[in-house]
């Protein structure tokens, strides 16, 4: 099975996920194990890597040709002139969006979830 | 009788954490075994692992797909599934649940 003269192998077991900032005591263990199965984080958890994927690839975010386009708003420039609410930044803005709710969602399922750094609550509706 | 999974046994079985496409291949299949050795070992005492394989006739065979871990004793096995459970194999993630020691021995993986 080592065709590598040696070399070690790369194991299929990937490195161990970091584990939750708290542990939880051993009676809970089954039921947040159980949620983690729960088909609605299951497909939450999915799109939002989903979206992280689509974000970092840096692809074409809006690839519909012209015609296909709704009429954009009246842009927007910042200090420098340059336009800020181009199409693709509108894109993003949407897909950031998207991201920030799901994770809130998920939190909501899920207390012990642990969100990524760039994690900002929402603001509390007054 | 209780459902299966919840009780605590010296048996763990990994649901759906093997191809059958893998499995048929001599090579992966070796590799497989020895990951699953080399890594579930370091929960405590591992005394066998079966990994069902699928009929070269084409034939469904029972358990293809699970991976199954003997430990000497309950503790080892309820440690490594709390070590294994939701963690990644070849990509797949791995569901961990303790499986009947009386049908493991009866070599029953249907499961």
């Amino acid at each position: 099975a080592d065709q590598n003269g040696g070399k070690k192998r790369k194991s299929r077991w990937a490195d161990d996920e970091p584990k939750p900032v708290f542990q939880l005591p051993d009676f809970m263990k089954d039921f947040t194990g159980g949620m983690d199965m729960d088909p609605e984080i299951q497909a939450l958890n999915a799109r939002l890597m989903e979206i992280s994927r689509i974000l970092q690839s840096g692809q074409q975010l809006d690839d519909r040709p012209e015609g296909a386009r709704s009429p954009s708003p009246d842009p927007i420039y910042d200090n420098m002139g340059t336009r800020i609410n181009t199409r693709e930044f509108r894109a993003r803005e949407r897909l950031n969006r998207e991201r920030q709710e799901i994770i809130s969602q998920i939190i909501k399922r899920n207390p012990a979830f642990k969100p990524p750094a760039d994690y900002r609550p929402p603001k509390l509706q007054k | 009788p209780p459902a299966i999974g919840t009780t605590a046994t010296k048996v763990l079985c990994l649901t759906q954490v093997v191809t059958e496409d893998e499995l048929k291949d001599d090579e992966d299949y070796q590799d497989i075994l020895e990951d699953m050795k080399i890594e579930c070992g370091k929960f405590g005492s591992l005394v066998n692992v079966v990994i069902p394989r699928p009929n070269p006739t084409g034939e469904p065979a029972p358990g293809v797909g699970k991976v199954f871990l003997e430990y000497a004793d309950v503790e080892s096995a309820a440690k490594a599934r709390g070590g294994l459970n939701g963690r990644k194999f070849g990509g797949n993630q791995v569901v961990a649940i303790f499986y009947p020691e009386n049908k493991f021995n009866q070599g029953d993986y249907e499961g």
